[in-house]
């Protein structure tokens, strides 16, 4: 019976090995708004997103520059030092090595992304402002995004504009002329197809206009010499008429502090006028990917005696140390900035027993003081300073200039960036961070203003003083407030509202360093004023780096104040790199202020060498290259 | 077991047609035995000359009527004709002799059995005598080096089989992995690609069956073989057939073994004082200025070089080398950090088997149990077996079968790697207990577990780790086979031969993974972790065949026809979340009041494939031997447009000793030549892969897709393999000396072939049929009896393969891809990159200053790895200087195993080697930062040294040391020896039993030679499993 059953029931029919797709999206579904709203999503996190979950923006923007040098942890040393291992390989020091590949692979895919997102905008039949408007803008801008980003690290690269239906492996680079050329139509499509709604976790009109004018500026820096005068002068005026325009709508924020003042996924800070554009990113432990910037600027502290590490300080990766460059470029004294980027303290939380402690004294502390202090004989002084509001001497003092001379950066100890802190993670080694990421805020759009007003005053348009008002802006927010307590201090850490978790007690104090290290003993109250009066009235910190750098024409010490200024506000926010090779002063500061890169950088490291897989991959004429015509399609001495 | 097993077949199909003896004048009657002195039933006694004959009983006798004048002659399936004059002789005993070597086996041939000496294909068999010769966990294992061309890699973690690979690899991106065939059935699978786009295979293995219910296993090799399994024939085809019911009396079985372990080190750790002089040494090299050299310390040093504050415990160590305030290394002790997570495994294996059975039923049942301890504490396996087989013939016209192996399986699979934290390595408690600091402890002064000793926070303590972390997987897996045939000669004579028969073969898993860490296990920091993941696997394959066989004359004709339909479908959800509340709920209890969960799916894989086959077989005269076949697959998971493709095979034999002109020759007891050609194709791509879904994220609090970074293929067909076998099997000098020789080509094209594409096109991946490979391969199977008396014997099995593979075509033509690493004219498994050129020396000063000048900075120092500059420029860059160094894949493979048997004793020594590959056994690190295996490295001091100087590094510390990795990978391994003993036949049957047999064994005992002396090449880890094994076979 059942074998009978069995024979019969054996149909002849194929139908059921026709494959239906039930788990997933299909590529119909980009034929439908919803679809193409869906992908625009998809494409914010590719563009936006992704590479926070790693080491990709700090090696593309920080490594290697004037600010940072490798902080103990060299995964990504290579890309500090430029040394014989860094090229169209990058040799894999570890997992977290970042490869040459790495950064040209991400911001293609997004390319392709926003390619698709463009299309399926362009060819779906709707009024559908949602969609015509907002996602074809979203798609232009996102393209434009990428290609800027590509364009600043490697020179002209390979233009496509195009889905791929097929293998296309025939590529050749475009010229940087025409890839900027793109980016700018690009970013001016977005610009007129955006809103100002929904910023800054979506893309506004306003951010079309900061990187409108971002992309103006590069294409009328150094770097573009050779063939940009013929279109410098307009593009300078118009990084002018954008910025203004963008910060009319952009107000700073009262405070520098407010920047950093991070309590909660999407709390207040994270909605601040001044934002143009962040990722986005939320408490929510389900979401791919996730904000690892927190791991990477932070120096071991758990390795000290009576520590331990915890939730709010942090995980210490110790990939980035602060270069003397950064640490002197603050006026200590009288801008804020210096104290609300930088943790200077931390508690005792791991007291040993039988010691002295209880968790809740001070147990670290980094005395920031000037090269003229002559109070410390030894940088590291383990057990040997007194804490006054306590009387007991604090476990662990290190002094950025003492007699000994040896310093913050030979070492692995030094005060952490703290931007990126997250003291909400779900415990002491969460890597899932949910800080937004700033990616444009005003008052860097003042300093575009302020740098084009100095490029437009070279060209004999306006006077170089016509930048100060852009700059004292930016600076004067960073003073001190009237009233306002110079030994508070606050960062991400403070999101922290459990009291012990995991057994493990807090770090985290409110407090830093400013009268310790300014050897202060009167708390002062009053307000500082940082206004540059007049273009030969520069304040000490940036004519010691002009000394240094040998700089004389009015131009060159105006651009080094920008640069400098950049710093000080911008510090760790992921533009140094590009900032310095856009402007040809990369090879110059660093040499001269960090000292891993110093003996092995030169000129041709101003642009990145175009990855190896890429050259490996491509063909011409229907065959793969040859060793020479890799070369001529590398950058120079790679 | 084969040859008694040939009997009964033999003796019911002669039963079935038996004919009365004719009347003669006296009656003689007797016993026929084999040479063991068992009787032998069915065997056949003739009167020469005449057509009367009569066939033994179930106790081997016969009586017969026959003339003095008369000759008898007695013969038997496998056995040497022997003919005994009558005379005056009322009673007459005879013993058969083996007809020697196993030319007359019936090997399974897919969809059919044939005897070994009408196979026209490749096809190798492995029978029950030698699978219970030494006790394996499962029935691949059993294989190992049984096999020319058929390469089984050895898996120490219990519950999991060996990779196992036949003829080399063809394919680039499907998997290479045999086809399962049990009891007639083929075990579906799915293909799965992992991040890196690698394809493997899921599900599928035998691992489930309890390899003491094998009957055989049969491997079909070449491809005029396997085409009868069609697209999925072109890696070789294993068919597995279970033991079933006998005809005659019931017997009870009982094996059992117990086998304990221990795991031996291959590369001895330096020891602390070692360690501290390699680690100041690293600190030394990379900051000169800071730390002093490691041959000058001092005590300030050390402070900062070993986290004095981090970890007092360790420090206190340490200081101990201090005491005499001059340092003195032998003074600090040395944790053995694996010994805290090693313990001696023990496995005990029990099968208890019945069978036996009657002309009409047949029936077999076994329950098997095999419990093992793990050789690393938390690891354990345990498997409980249910085997039933029944087979009954009511009526001439039909018969039907059922047959049921059921697994439940329980693997402690020790430190998860689900919910790992990034600072816990991923190769498991063994290597995290071997990166842990000799001059740390593991508690502190206070008796507290200390959770970083040496206080590297990358570095995790492992002390009685098995108690914070499980993960356990839990297998229930029911396998059937059930058919029912139809036999028209039952019903007419004129239907004699003609046959149809339906099989179905139902095969169902349950999967239940379930892990727990304790936020103090050495994978996590604190907060807790669990993770329920379930899998339900259905799938069945149902077929219909038509047989039918013919003798007319000297012409033998066989006709197979088959229609077959398979589905399969596989079902998983998982979730999991951290922060459990109560450290009993392990992953019981994910409920919403206990937890948020941070990862949930859910999923399914549906895949089908349907088939036609025709096979023709033809024989004339026994000399000439022909067989063809013709089948059609469609896949679900190809293009609909390519879905169905054509294999067609072809195979002729030449039973050459048949020939009237090598009668003579009485050297030569067998010789056939055989050829064959056949196309086999390859699917095994996963389902969904011409149109890949979009990519999902969910970014802020939205869903978003993305186009899938896999370039979808709307096209994508059969990957076909065509091969060509020349093979001649031979049987000389009394069968002494048997065995068979294989040469095979094969050349595959439209492989599926999974590339990288430039990002630049958006896409970073596509697969497509592009590209050719070729292979090539000689195959030795020799059997040699060296030694034969009447009490001794020295017998030797070699099974040795010679295989090469290259890549002739690819995307483009005859075009290297090194993106994918991929090189016309070489294997697809390569290795690529910079040259050793050894390091550099202070003699080579002169030489390293023209690199440095080049590069206009210092890119070398002495001790430096030296990579060799290819174009002699003094430039090392990645468009000159890399090159192919070398295939991956051995040139030989090879298995030998040698017997002595000495009256009742039986000694076995089994040696295995890979030959003739490149091993990229890795560089060293040599950067001080975990422990360091015993290694010669360089210093100021020991220049003359294999390995680069070291420098303190959390990544790789010098960039050229992995040139320094790349070994020959040749060994030969002793993988066991086996002394067993069978009991007198006397005594045995005094204890009322019928067989009783003890052996040992030891696995594992030593390499003859390796080339790379601190790594077992075989398992291809620094470690691997030694043990012995005391087993017992009882027979009532």
């Amino acid at each position: 019976m059942i074998i009978a059953t069995l024979g019969l029931s054996s149909s002849c029919s194929e139908d059921f090995l026709d494959e239906k797709l039930t788990t997933g999206y299909n590529p119909g579904y980009l034929k439908t708004e919803e679809g193409i709203q869906a992908l625009s999503v998809g494409t914010y996190y590719q563009v936006f997103a992704l590479d926070m979950n790693r080491e990709v923006p700090l090696t593309a923007n920080e490594s290697g520059t004037d600010e940072f040098h490798v902080g103990g942890d060299p995964s990504n040393g290579l890309w500090n030092s430029y040394a014989s291992g860094f090229g169209s390989f990058v040799t894999v020091s570890n997992s977290n090595t970042v490869a040459a590949n790495t950064n040209w692979d991400n911001l293609y895919i997004g390319i392709g992304n926003a390619n698709q997102l463009i299309e399926s905008a362009t060819a779906i039949v709707s009024t559908n402002d949602a969609i015509k408007k907002i996602a074809l803008g979203e798609g232009y801008f996102m393209r434009a995004y990428n290609y800027l980003k590509l364009v600043r690290q490697y020179g002209g690269v390979p233009l496509n504009l195009k889905t791929s239906n097929v293998v296309q492996l025939e590529f050749t680079r475009a010229s940087v002329e025409d890839v900027l050329k793109q980016i700018i139509a690009d970013f001016t499509q977005a610009y007129s197809l955006l809103s100002n709604t929904g910023g800054p976790n979506k893309i506004t009109k306003d951010a079309a206009a900061h990187y409108l004018a971002k992309a103006y500026l590069t294409r009328a820096s150094e770097i573009n010499d050779a063939w940009n005068s013929a279109t410098k002068s307009a593009d300078l005026q118009q990084v002018v008429t954008l910025s203004d325009e963008v910060i009319s709508r952009h107000a700073l924020a009262p405070n520098y502090v407010n920047l950093w003042d991070f309590k909660a996924a999407d709390g207040a800070n994270e909605k601040l006028s001044e934002l143009i554009l962040s990722a986005d990113f939320n408490s929510n432990q389900l979401t791919t990917g996730g904000n690892q910037q927190h791991l990477y600027f932070l120096s071991t502290y758990d390795q000290l005696p009576q520590m331990i590490r915890n939730t709010a300080g942090g995980r210490p990766f110790s990939r980035l140390a602060p270069t003397y460059f950064t640490y002197d470029i603050y006026d200590k004294v009288n801008d804020s900035r210096f104290w609300k980027s930088f943790q200077t303290k931390s508690i005792v939380n791991n007291r040993a027993s039988g010691s002295i402690y209880v968790n809740g004294d001070l147990g670290i502390m980094y005395i920031m003081n000037s090269p003229s202090d002559t109070r410390f004989a030894k940088t590291r002084n383990d057990g040997t300073i007194v804490y006054a509001k306590t009387g007991k001497v604090i476990p662990s003092v290190f002094v950025a200039y003492a007699a000994d001379n040896f310093g913050l950066m030979k070492d692995v100890r030094f005060p952490s960036l703290s931007k990126y802190m997250d003291g909400s993670r779900l415990d002491f080694n969460a890597t899932k961070g949910s800080r937004d990421v700033i990616l444009a805020r005003s008052a860097e759009t003042y300093l575009m203003a302020a740098e084009a007003k100095i490029r437009l005053a070279k060209l004999g348009t306006g006077s170089y003083s016509d930048a100060l008002s852009y700059i004292n802006t930016v600076r004067n927010r960073g003073a001190y407030k009237a009233g306002e307590d110079r030994a508070a201090y606050t960062d991400g850490s403070a999101a922290w509202t459990t009291a012990v978790q995991g057994g493990r007690a807090s770090s985290f104090i409110a407090e830093n360093s400013y009268y310790e290290s300014n050897n202060i003993t009167t708390p002062i109250t009053t307000a500082t004023n940082l206004t540059i009066a007049s273009i030969s009235a520069l304040p000490a910190a940036d004519l010691a780096v002009i000394t240094k750098l040998g700089y004389s024409s009015d131009y060159d010490r105006m651009l080094c104040l920008v640069l400098n200024e950049r710093t000080r506000e911008l510090c760790g926010e992921f533009h140094r790199w590009e900032d310095l090779s856009r402007t040809k002063t990369l090879i110059a500061r660093a040499k001269a202020y960090n000292p891993d890169a110093s003996p092995n950088i030169k000129d041709f490291h101003n642009i990145r060498p175009i990855p190896q897989t890429f050259l490996d991959g491509i063909y011409t004429n229907g065959r793969p290259l040859t060793a020479a015509e890799k070369q001529a399609m590398q950058n120079p001495n790679y | 077991m084969k040859h008694s097993f040939l009997k009964y077949l033999v003796f019911f199909s002669i039963m079935l047609t038996t004919m009365t003896a004719l009347a003669q004048t006296n009656t003689i009657t007797g016993i026929i035995k084999d040479n063991t002195g068992m009787p032998i039933p069915g065997a056949n006694v003739l009167i020469k000359n005449t057509t009367n004959g009569v066939q033994t009983d179930f106790d081997g006798k016969f009586a017969i009527k026959a003339k003095p004048e008369d000759v008898l002659v007695v013969s038997f399936i496998g056995m040497k004709t022997t003919e005994i004059k009558v005379n005056n002789q009322k009673s007459i005993n005879v013993k058969l002799e083996e007809e020697g070597a196993k030319l007359e086996e019936v090997v399974v041939v897919g969809y059919g059995t044939r005897k070994k000496k009408d196979l026209t294909g490749s096809i190798v068999s492995v029978g029950a005598k030698e699978i219970e010769s030494r006790p394996v966990q499962n029935a691949v294992q059993a294989m190992q080096g049984k096999a020319a061309g058929v390469d089984i890699g050895s898996n120490e973690r219990p519950g999991t089989v060996g990779n196992i690979n036949i003829r080399g690899s063809r394919s680039i991106a499907a998997f290479n992995s045999p086809l399962y065939v049990v009891d007639g059935i083929p075990l579906n699978s799915r293909a799965s690609t992992d991040s890196d786009g690698k394809v493997s295979q899921v599900g599928g293995s035998i691992d489930f069956i309890n390899p003491s219910d094998i009957e055989s296993i049969d491997v079909l090799k070449d491809a005029s073989a396997t085409a009868i399994y069609g697209s999925r024939g072109a890696n070789g085809v294993i068919i597995v057939t279970t033991k079933k019911g006998k005809n005659g009396k019931f017997t009870i079985n009982y094996d059992t073994a117990v086998t304990t372990e221990k795991i031996h080190e291959f590369a001895p750790l330096m020891n602390a004082g070692e360690y501290i002089e390699l680690r100041r040494w690293a600190r030394y090299y990379s900051n000169p200025a800071a730390f002093a050299p490691g041959n000058a310390p001092t005590i300030a040093n050390d402070r900062t070089i070993f986290l004095d504050t981090a970890d007092p415990a360790a420090w206190a160590n340490i200081e101990k080398g201090w005491a005499t305030g001059t340092w003195d290394g032998s003074k600090v002790s040395t944790t053995d950090w694996t010994k805290f997570v090693t313990q001696t495994g023990v496995t005990q294996q029990h099968t208890l088997s019945v069978s036996g059975g009657s002309e009409k039923m047949k029936a077999y049942g076994s329950f098997g149990y095999l419990e093992n301890t793990g050789t690393l504490k938390g690891q354990g396996f345990k498997r409980y077996n249910g085997a039933v087989n029944i087979d009954i013939t009511p009526t001439k016209w039909f018969s039907m079968g059922a047959n049921l192996n059921t697994s439940y399986a329980v693997n402690e699979y020790g430190l998860s790697n689900a919910g790992r934290s990034a600072v816990a390595s991923s190769d498991g408690i063994y290597v995290t207990a071997r990166q842990n600091l000799p001059y740390a402890v593991p508690l502190d002064a206070n008796g507290q577990r200390i959770q970083n000793p040496g206080g590297d926070s990358t570095i995790r303590n492992v002390y009685e780790e098995y108690k914070y972390s499980q993960d356990q997987r839990v297998t229930l897996r029911a396998f059937g086979s059930f058919y029912g045939q139809l036999d028209f000669g039952g019903f007419s004579s004129k239907l004699d031969g003609l046959k149809y028969r339906v099989n179905f073969g139902p095969d169902i898993t349950s999967y239940r993974n379930g892990a727990f860490l304790n936020g103090l296990s050495s994978a996590r920091s604190g907060t807790s972790f669990a993770l329920l993941a379930k899998n339900q696997t259905i799938s069945y394959t149902l077929d219909n065949l038509i047989l039918y066989n013919k003798t007319i004359g000297k012409h033998d004709f066989g006709v197979t026809l088959l229609q077959s339909k398979t589905q399969y479908s596989n079902e998983e959800n998982s979730m999991q979340a951290e922060n459990i509340k109560n450290v009993e709920n392990k992953w019981n209890a994910l409920t919403k009041e206990n937890v948020t969960l941070n990862g949930y799916s859910s999923n399914i894989t549906e895949t089908g494939l349907f088939s036609y086959m025709g096979r023709l077989t033809y024989g004339y005269d026994d000399k000439y031997l022909l067989t063809a076949s013709l089948r059609y697959d469609s896949a679900s998971q190809l293009a609909k447009i390519n879905r169905r493709d054509q294999f067609t095979s072809a195979s002729l034999a030449w039973r050459i000793d048949k020939e009237d002109f090598l009668q003579n020759i009485s050297w030569l007891n067998a010789l056939k030549l055989r050829a064959g050609y056949g196309v086999t194709g390859n699917a095994a791509v996963p389902a969904y892969e011409t149109q890949p879904p979009l990519g999902q994220v969910l970014y802020s609090t939205s869903a978003g897709v993305l186009t899938n970074l896999k370039l979808p293929n709307s096209e994508l067909g059969w990957e076909k393999t065509t091969q060509y076998n020349y093979g001649v099997d031979f049987g000389v000098f009394n069968n002494r000396i048997s065995g068979s020789l294989e040469y095979y080509t094969s050349k595959t094209k439209d492989l599926l072939l999974l590339r990288s594409i430039p990002t630049v096109t958006g896409f970073d991946k596509t697969l497509a049929n592009i590209g050719k490979t070729e292979g090539n391969g000689v195959e030795l199977t020799l059997n040699t009896i060296n030694v034969k008396t009447t009490d001794f014997e020295w017998s030797s099995s070699l099974s040795a393969s010679w295989q090469k593979s290259r890549i002739v075509e690819l995307q483009n033509g005859k075009q290297d891809d090194i993106l994918n690493n991929r090189f016309i004219g070489y294997s697809p498994g390569i290795i690529y990159g910079f040259e050793s050129n050894g390091i550099w020396r202070p003699e080579d000063a002169e030489e390293m200053a023209k690199f440095n000048a080049a590069a206009g900075s210092t890119i070398f120092v002495f001790g430096n790895a030296r990579p060799v500059d290819q174009n002699g420029d003094y430039k090392i860059d990645a468009n000159n200087d890399r090159v192919v160094l070398g295939s991956t894949e051995p040139k030989f493979i090879t298995g030998l195993t040698n017997t002595f048997n000495y009256k009742n004793i039986e000694l076995s020594i089994f040696i295995y080697g890979r030959m003739g590959y490149l091993y990229d056994v890795g560089g060293e690190n040599l950067s001080g930062k975990t422990s360091q295996r015993q290694v010669d490295y360089y210093t100021d001091i020991n220049t003359d040294a294999e390995y680069q100087r070291p420098f303190y590094s959390a990544g790789t510390g010098d960039i050229y040391n992995p040139t320094l990795g790349y070994k020959n990978g040749s060994f030969l391994k002793i993988r066991n020896i086996s002394l067993g003993y069978n009991f007198e036949q006397d005594l045995v049957e005094k204890l009322g039993l019928s067989r009783l047999r003890i052996y040992l064994q030891a696995a594992n005992p030593g390499m003859i030679f390796s080339k790379v002396k601190w790594v077992d090449l075989d398992t291809r880890t620094t470690y691997s499993n030694r043990g012995f094994t005391l087993g017992l076979n009882v027979q009532f």
